[in-house]
């Protein structure tokens, strides 16, 4: 068996675009799943039961399901649901931010959960409002144990962003599998696809421990 | 006929804090069982008693925090509010320092102080710093105001958050355990803040476990237990010749009588 591994660099300029898709899906997904699972995780410990209620099931239910499925789900069932004509780039953009913001939602709420009772009485004693208790001295203790999750969370979704590429969204996977069954150079491909999301995989998961030791809660 | 009625010499003014018939339960468990006392201007005031006496319960209700479930606070002749907007105006003119500190460990030590009167009473960050400083000085602890709590041992994060109560200048301190959650060669130091507070004239009312500390700088020791009053007096009374039983049983358990 030869290996031809000219095919990776005629198709360098795909390939980038490829890459440069699936940082753009990251991006998109965290910068719409960040204050979505904001506002889910105070809808949650909200005083209102069916705001509390909404949020839980749809928590429990993005979080409990394969994203592959929320991708194919998302393809099929909002043309139905919508009479608006979304893009496959659109469809696999929703279906990662149900996901991610499901995952964002607990991982906010267990920040705020994380400061305790009394941190909010001392505020109340001074006589703040419960507004500026949590603008004040909730948020900013809780922001600093969510943010290394938040870190995590991203590495974990720019790799899964391959997974829109099943509904043909035009991303790293899908581009180098396209080439790959074109040329049939397989196991080239495969390779070349694996160090590309390496390269850029790792200097994240570095940035990423990074932010979890500097910002690591002493107490 | 002699008068044995112990002399309370603030109780010439009218009182600053009145409790009337305060009641409180935790499920079947009867925290506060109709309590009615006083606090009056200028005067230091020591709760004693054993655990789950419900000396704490009564301190932790006078702001609202965990408020009775009958009767009422009244603080310089206001009823407290059960609203929540307008209890706060009437927290405002309290202090209170908690066991376990609770300073805010994302502000330094200068920060802690200045933040009450910064978001709650507006004041513009340079005069709260400024504010905030020398109450740190106050407490010892100017050199210390850039730290962070992680940085402070416990019994200096007991005298910043002294000093945080004090930034609101507060009518009244109320002080829970203050130093019950403190290594014992910093428990002093605490001590003597309040002291020197003491000496200043301030109101304040501390639940504690410090017997020498109670007998030496309180005006009036008020002693509980089930949720009842079972005496109050003057310390000489109470830890020379207290007059009820149960009170020389609990002082003789701590080693006192």
């Amino acid at each position: 068996m030869t290996l031809d591994w000219s095919v990776v660099w005629q198709n360098k300029w795909l390939l980038a675009e490829g890459a440069l898709m699936t940082i753009v899906l990251t991006v998109l997904t965290m910068g719409f799943a960040v204050p979505l699972g904001i506002v889910l995780a105070f809808m949650r410990i909200s005083k209102w039961r069916s705001l509390a209620l909404f949020s839980q099931c749809f928590v429990e239910l993005f979080r409990n399901i394969p994203l592959i499925l929320i991708v194919y789900w998302s393809f099929y069932v909002i043309p139905i649901l919508v009479p608006v004509q979304f893009s496959a780039f659109t469809t696999g953009l929703i279906a990662l931010v149900l996901c991610v913001s499901a995952y964002n939602a607990e991982t906010f709420r267990a920040g705020i959960n994380s400061v305790r009772a009394g941190q909010t009485n001392a505020g109340l004693a001074l006589g703040m409002s419960q507004f500026q208790v949590m603008k004040e001295i909730i948020l900013p203790q809780a922001a600093r144990r969510v943010l290394p999750i938040l870190a995590t969370t991203w590495v974990s979704l720019f790799k899964d962003t391959s997974l829109v590429s099943v509904i043909a969204v035009g991303e790293l996977s899908h581009v180098a599998l396209q080439i790959r069954s074109q040329s049939f150079r397989v196991l080239e491909m495969l390779t070349a696809m694996a160090v590309i999301y390496w390269m850029m995989g790792y200097p994240q998961a570095k940035l990423s421990d990074w932010v979890r030791k500097k910002f690591e809660v002493k107490e | 006929m002699t008068d044995t009625t112990p002399i309370r010499r603030a109780a010439t003014q009218p009182p600053l804090l009145e409790y009337k018939h305060v009641r409180k339960a935790f499920g079947a468990f009867q925290a506060i069982d109709d309590i009615s006392i006083n606090i009056y201007p200028g005067e230091v005031v020591c709760f004693i008693g054993p655990s789950g006496s419900g000396k704490s319960t009564l301190l932790r209700g006078t702001n609202g925090l965990d408020p009775f479930d009958g009767g009422e606070v009244i603080f310089d002749g206001l009823v407290l509010p059960r609203k929540p907007s307008d209890v706060r105006k009437v927290r405002q003119r309290m202090g209170m320092v908690f066991q376990n500190f609770e300073l805010f460990p994302h502000k330094t030590a200068l920060q802690n102080v200045a933040i009450g009167p910064i978001t709650v009473l507006n004041t513009d960050r340079a005069t709260a710093e400024k504010q905030a400083m020398a109450l740190l000085a106050k407490v010892g602890l100017d050199d210390k105001a850039d730290n962070y709590p992680v940085n402070l041992s416990g019994g200096q994060q007991q005298r910043v958050a002294i000093a945080r109560a004090l930034a609101m200048q507060p009518e009244v301190l109320l002080f829970d355990e203050p130093t019950s959650a403190l290594d014992p060669e910093t428990i002093g130091e605490v001590l003597s803040v309040m002291k020197a507070l003491a000496d200043e004239g301030r109101t304040m009312v501390i639940v504690t476990h410090e017997m020498s500390f109670a007998r030496r700088v309180a005006d009036w020791v008020i002693v509980f237990e089930r949720g009842k009053v079972l005496e109050e007096g003057p310390p000489e009374q109470i830890f020379e010749a207290p007059t009820v039983e149960r009170t020389k049983e609990f002082l003789g358990h701590l080693g006192w009588a």
